[in-house]
């Protein structure tokens, strides 16, 4: 009795050590695969059915965000050594929660949006670039606490398996350990943006978009100029305004790397 | 002693008649006060149903809201007050003030919904969440782009809680039914709190 309850205690301790040096060492493995960036993924804004904003002259938002996204995958993957991914790469319907879905489980690193704005009033213009707003109630202010200091917990402790709500619940939440990188992203993706489009800047916002809120990496959506306004249309419609659109988020894109890294 | 007697027993009668009296005077007395009073009742509940305090000019109460809509000179929402019939629940006056900010401004003001959008009901909650189930005209009707999904969430949101001391919080409901957003941008999961950002000073 004596014998075997020394041995247990024994068989336990050193059970538990191994666990929490494997755990450790996952964690820093981990640690130190969230801090390089492998993949970006790339969500074209709407797509099928879902046509998004239309322009006076016919131009549908589906298919200026395929045709931006298309030619910013092919900066980066020309110029930076990720995998870039797309949430669609023709005209098809995505759900917005297979879209976020897509990024998670590609690993995303980084998620941009891209959109072409509209807005009733026909003067509405510029460009602007968007991150999420919390809105969050108590009890999510206290998990974002604890999420922004160990943010690798929502890759790690997610089993993507289990459909349970707790799940749900931490996806649905996903952005909210991202929300200082994602500021900082829009921050220089808006800087170049302004400075290569020549419209108005309209700056950097934050809005409840639900692509964002399930996104686990810095996510940002990209307005890129105003489909409702004539004279913008006419822009977004042509190919060489897509092309500089997509020029300015890479190179706002690679800014926000040189911080980081 | 016999005078006495006699005064003794003429005073018991007399005491007797004058209780008599008093206690039928109470209760003419009680009869008649409490007529008047019921009939003084029934006076203002009929001419004055609902508001006694409003009884001077109209008779119809009214409750003056304050509707947010969108102007073509800027990307702010704008306020332009508006009035409507009081009363009785806060979500009765709450339906009729989202009919007025469909309705559209009567100041040259653009809508953030679209006219067909109907309000099919608004439910109020005790803890403050106010829920609003429009037609599907109001996702069907418009092509959204951000900006102007935000103004047609925020138009809805801030009307209402701006208004309604009853309302802290508002969620969106689509023809009875929980959706994902209007138009592929906001998220309409939760419940949202009003954003005065949005509205010109």
């Amino acid at each position: 009795m004596r014998i075997s309850r020394t041995t247990r205690a024994a068989i336990s301790a050193a059970v538990l050590t191994a666990l929490s040096v494997c755990l450790l060492l996952t964690a820093g493995a981990l640690a130190g695969q969230a801090r390089r960036i492998q993949t970006v993924v790339i969500d074209p804004g709407h797509g099928g059915i879902e046509t998004g904003a239309k322009g006076r002259f016919g131009n549908l938002e589906k298919d200026i965000t395929l045709s931006i996204s298309l030619k910013l995958k092919a900066l980066i993957e020309k110029n930076m050594g990720f995998e870039v991914v797309l949430t669609r790469d023709r005209d098809v319907d995505v759900s917005l929660e297979n879209r976020s879905a897509a990024a998670n489980n590609h690993k995303a690193g980084l998620f941009i949006s891209i959109h072409a704005n509209g807005a009733v009033q026909k003067k509405a213009a510029g460009s602007e670039t968007f991150f999420l707003s919390l809105n969050a109630t108590d009890e999510e202010t206290r998990r974002l606490a604890y999420l922004e200091n160990n943010s690798n917990d929502l890759q790690t402790h997610i089993d993507p398996s289990t459909d349970d709500d707790l799940m749900m619940i931490l996806w649905d939440m996903a952005q909210t350990a991202y929300v200082k990188e994602s500021s900082r992203l829009a921050e220089f993706v808006q800087i170049e943006l302004d400075s290569m489009l020549g419209l108005r800047n309209r700056g950097i916002k934050q809005a409840p978009f639900k692509i964002l809120r399930g996104v686990a990496c810095p996510a940002i959506l990209v307005e890129a100029a105003f489909l409702s306004n004539p004279d913008e249309e006419q822009k977004l419609a042509s190919d060489a305004y897509q092309n500089r659109v997509a020029e300015a988020i890479y190179r706002g894109l690679a800014r926000f790397l040189k911080l980081t890294e | 002693m016999a005078a006495n007697k006699g005064k003794g027993v003429l005073s018991r009668p007399a005491l007797v008649l004058g209780g008599l009296a008093f206690v039928l005077l109470v209760l003419v007395v009680i009869f008649f006060t409490g007529g008047v009073g019921e009939k003084v009742k029934r006076f203002v509940d009929a001419n004055v149903p609902k508001s006694p305090e409003t009884s001077g000019a109209s008779a119809a109460a009214v409750k003056t809201v304050t509707l947010f809509f969108i102007s073509d000179d800027d990307d702010a929402l704008h306020k332009e007050t508006r009035e409507i019939a009081a009363g009785p629940t806060a979500a009765d006056e709450a339906e009729r003030a989202l009919a007025e900010l469909v309705r559209g401004s009567e100041k040259g003001f653009l809508s953030p919904l679209p006219p067909q959008t109907k309000v099919r009901q608004v439910f109020v909650a005790k803890d403050g969440l106010a829920t609003v189930d429009f037609s599907r005209d109001i996702a069907d009707k418009f092509a959204y782009g951000s900006s102007s999904e935000l103004a047609a969430v925020y138009a809805v949101v801030d009307t209402l809680v701006y208004n309604f001391e009853a309302i802290k919080k508002v969620v969106i409901l689509v023809e009875g039914s929980e959706r994902d957003t209007l138009g592929g941008h906001v998220d309409l999961s939760r419940a949202f709190s009003p954003d005065y950002s949005l509205v010109a000073k």
